[in-house]
C-alpha cells in the first residue's frame, strides 16, 4: 500500500473518530438545554404554586375575596402554559410520562375549579376548604419533587459529559499515538532497506543490489527499485568500462605480442628452409629433432594467442581460490617482451606461505599489466620494476606493491589518476586503465592506492582481502 | 683456412639452423644465445663476420655492432630483427651496418649476402 494511501486512511480513521465525538457532545448539549428550558417551565409553575399557596392561606386565615381572586389570575395563566408545553414537558423530563402530565394538569385544573367554586359560595364549607387544601398541598410537592429530579439529572448529565470528553481526548491521543509509532516504525524499516542499498551501491556491490529487485507497494520501495535499476545500469556502464580498459591495455599488449609471435614464427621458417635445403645431408635423428622443434614452436604460438584471448575475452566476475603469486608470475609473462623490449628489468619477489585470495584471476591479471604498461610508459629510458606480494601484519590481506623507477607522478595531479578519462598520455591514452582498475579492485573488497614521488618513481599498492584457512570459508 | 662466423641471437633455434647452413656452406661458426657472452668472445678473438640480433636482453645488436666497429673496422656486420624501427635502421647505417634481414630470415638470401660480405 503506498504511503499516500495508509496516510489517507490514517486521517479518515481521525476524522470518524473526531466527528463521533462532536456527534455525541452535540446530542448531549441539547438534551440538557431541552431539560433546562423543561425545568425552567416546572421552575416557573413552582413558583406560581407557591405564590398561589400563600394566596390560598391569606384567603382561609383573613377572608379575603381578592387573595383568590389573584390566585385564580396566576393560576390561569400558568395553567394555559403548562397546557401549550406539554411537548416540551414529556420530551424533556426524564420522570414525566404522559401519563403524570395528564395527571399533573388534571389536579391543576381540578384545583382552580375547587378555588372557583369557593369564590362563588360565601362561606367555604370545612369540607372543600380541606380539599383545596390537600390538592394545593399534592400540587406543590409534585412540582417540587419534578424539579429536583430533573436538577439531579441534568447535573449527572454534565458530569458525564466531562467523563466522556476526557475519555475522548485520551481516545484520540491513543490513536494518534498508536499510528504515528505504526507509521514511524514502517518508515524507518523501509528507510532502513534504502540505506543498506545505498551502502551497497557505495561499496561496489552492485550486482547483489541489482538482483534485489521486488515489486514496489510504496514511495520508499519505488525508490529503492530506482536504486536497484540505478545499480543495474551501473554495473552494466561498468561492464563496458571494464572491456574499454581491457581493449585499450590490449592495443599497447599488440605490439608486445606481435613481437613474440615473430621469433616462434621466424623459428620455424628457419627449421623448414634448413630442412629442405640441407635434407640430403640431415640424418634421421637431426629430421626428428627439427620436426620436434617445430611443434614445440607451434605450441609456444598457440599459448601466446590463448593468452591474448584470455584477456580480451569478455567474462562475467568469476571468483575462484588463488595464489596471488601465480596471477603476478603470469601477468609479468604476458609482458615479458615489452619489458625485455623497454629496457625495464623485472624483479619479482614473492612471500612463502601466502593464504589464497578469492578473485576473479583475469580481472587482477588486467590490473597488473595495465600497472606495467604505466611503469614501461613512465620509464622510456629503461629502469627497474620491483613487483612484491606479501602478507599485511594482521595477515588479513595479500599486499602487491608495483613499484617502477620512473618519472613519477606530478603532486597536483595525483588526487585525479584514478578518475575515468583522466589521462596525461594525450592522444596514446584512453584514461580508463586506473578507473578501471580501481573498479576492479573495489569490486573485490580491496584496496588499491598510490604513493609517487616525481623523478624518483611511483609505488602502486593494491590490497586484496585474504581468505582466512583456520576458518575454513 | 675457413672463414670464422660469430652468430648471436637470444633464439637457440636461430643460432642452430644458421650454424648448420653455414657450416654447411663451408665456414666456421660459433653461436651465442647470452649477447654479454657474445661481446666477450668478441673483445677477445678477431671473427670475419658478426650476425646479430639487434633487440637481446641485456647487450642489444646496436651495442654489438658499435663495439665491432671499434675494435675490427673492416669487420663486417649483418643484423637481424623482427621490427626495425626507423630510427634504429637510421642507427645502423650510420654505424656502417653491411646487411639488413627482417625475420623471418630467408637463408638463401641470408647466404649470398653472408657470401658476400667475406669476398667469396
Amino acid at each position: 500500500m503506498t504511503i499516500r494511501k495508509r496516510i489517507l486512511i490514517a486521517a479518515v480513521i481521525q476524522a470518524i473518530v473526531i466527528c463521533l465525538i462532536c456527534d455525541f457532545g452535540y446530542i448531549s448539549f441539547k438534551l440538557v438545554l431541552t431539560k433546562l428550558h423543561a425545568i425552567e417551565i416546572i421552575d416557573d409553575l413552582n413558583i406560581s404554586l407557591l405564590e398561589m399557596r400563600k394566596a390560598e392561606k391569606n384567603y382561609f386565615l383573613y377572608k379575603d375575596p381578592s387573595s383568590l381572586n389573584e390566585l385564580v389570575t396566576i393560576g390561569q395563566e400558568r395553567y394555559e402554559v403548562l397546557q401549550s408545553s406539554r411537548m416540551h414537558l414529556v420530551s424533556g423530563l426524564h420522570g414525566l410520562s404522559d401519563k403524570d402530565y395528564s395527571r399533573l394538569l388534571q389536579n391543576f385544573k381540578n384545583y382552580l375549579e375547587l378555588i372557583q367554586a369557593a369564590i362563588k359560595t360565601h362561606e367555604v364549607p370545612a369540607t372543600l376548604e380541606g380539599e383545596i387544601r390537600r390538592l394545593g398541598h399534592v400540587l406543590t410537592e409534585e412540582s417540587a419533587t419534578l424539579l429536583r429530579r430533573e436538577r439531579k439529572t441534568v447535573s449527572y448529565i454534565v458530569s458525564y459529559n466531562i467523563i466522556m470528553l476526557i475519555v475522548s481526548l485520551a481516545v484520540i491521543f491513543i490513536i494518534q499515538v498508536v499510528l504515528w509509532q505504526y507509521f514511524f516504525r514502517f518508515l524507518i524499516q523501509e528507510l532502513n532497506i534504502m540505506e543498506q542499498r545505498i551502502k551497497m551501491v557505495s561499496n561496489g556491490r552492485l550486482h547483489e543490489v541489482a538482483v534485489q529487485t521486488v515489486a514496489p507497494h510504496n514511495e520508499i520501495q519505488i525508490a529503492v527499485k530506482a536504486i536497484s535499476d540505478m545499480a543495474g545500469e551501473l554495473e552494466k556502464r561498468e561492464q563496458e568500462l571494464l572491456q574499454s580498459g581491457k581493449l585499450a591495455s590490449l592495443g599497447v599488449l599488440i605490439s608486445g605480442v606481435a613481437h613474440e609471435l615473430g621469433n616462434p614464427l621466424n623459428n620455424i621458417s628457419l627449421i623448414a628452409q634448413t630442412y629442405l635445403s640441407l635434407y640430403d645431408l640431415l640424418g634421421d635423428d637431426d629430421k626428428k629433432n627439427y620436426m620436434g622443434d617445430v611443434y614445440n614452436q607451434s605450441e609456444r604460438i598457440k599459448k601466446i594467442v590463448e593468452n591474448l584471448l584470455d584477456f580480451s575475452r569478455q567474462k562475467k566476475q568469476e571468483l575462484h581460490d588463488c595464489q596471488m603469486g601465480d596471477i603476478v608470475q603470469h601477468s609479468i609473462g604476458l609482458v615479458a617482451n615489452q619489458l625485455k623490449i623497454s629496457k625495464v628489468k623485472h624483479h619479482v619477489a614473492i612471500a612463502d606461505n601466502l593464504p589464497p585470495v578469492s578473485v576473479d584471476a583475469p580481472q587482477i591479471q588486467q590490473v597488473l599489466i595495465n600497472l606495467y604498461i604505466n611503469a614501461i610508459q613512465a620509464m622510456p629510458q629503461g629502469g627497474d620494476l620491483f613487483i612484491d606480494v606479501a602478507l599485511d601484519q594482521e595477515h588479513e590481506q595479500v599486499i602487491v606493491t608495483v613499484r617502477d623507477t620512473g618519472t613519477g607522478i606530478k603532486k597536483d595531479i595525483l588526487p585525479y589518476i584514478f578518475d575515468p578519462f583522466f589521462t596525461t598520455k594525450s592522444t596514446k591514452g584512453t584514461g580508463l586503465g586506473l578507473s578501471v582498475s580501481y573498479g576492479i579492485i573495489r569490486q573485490h573488497q580491496g584496496e588499491i592506492l598510490v604513493e609517487s614521488a616525481e623523478g624518483r618513481g611511483t609505488t602502486f599498492i593494491i590490497k586484496i582481502p585474504a581468505k582466512s584457512q583456520d576458518k575454513g570459508d | 683456412m675457413a672463414k670464422r662466423i660469430i652468430v648471436i641471437d637470444d633464439e637457440k633455434i636461430v643460432c642452430d639452423m644458421a650454424k648448420k647452413i653455414l657450416q654447411a656452406e663451408g665456414y666456421e661458426v660459433e653461436t651465442y644465445t647470452d649477447s654479454e657472452l657474445a661481446l666477450e668472445a668478441i673483445r677477445s678473438q678477431r671473427f670475419d663476420l658478426v650476425i646479430t640480433d639487434l633487440k637481446m636482453e641485456n647487450v642489444s645488436g646496436m651495442d654489438i655492432l658499435k663495439e665491432v666497429n671499434r675494435l675490427y673496422p673492416e669487420t663486417r656486420v649483418i643484423m637481424l630483427t623482427a621490427y626495425a624501427t626507423l630510427d634504429a635502421t637510421i642507427e645502423a647505417i650510420r654505424e656502417r651496418i653491411y646487411d639488413f634481414f627482417p625475420k623471418p630470415v630467408k637463408i638463401d638470401e641470408l647466404k649470398k649476402s653472408v657470401k658476400k660480405a667475406l669476398g667469396d
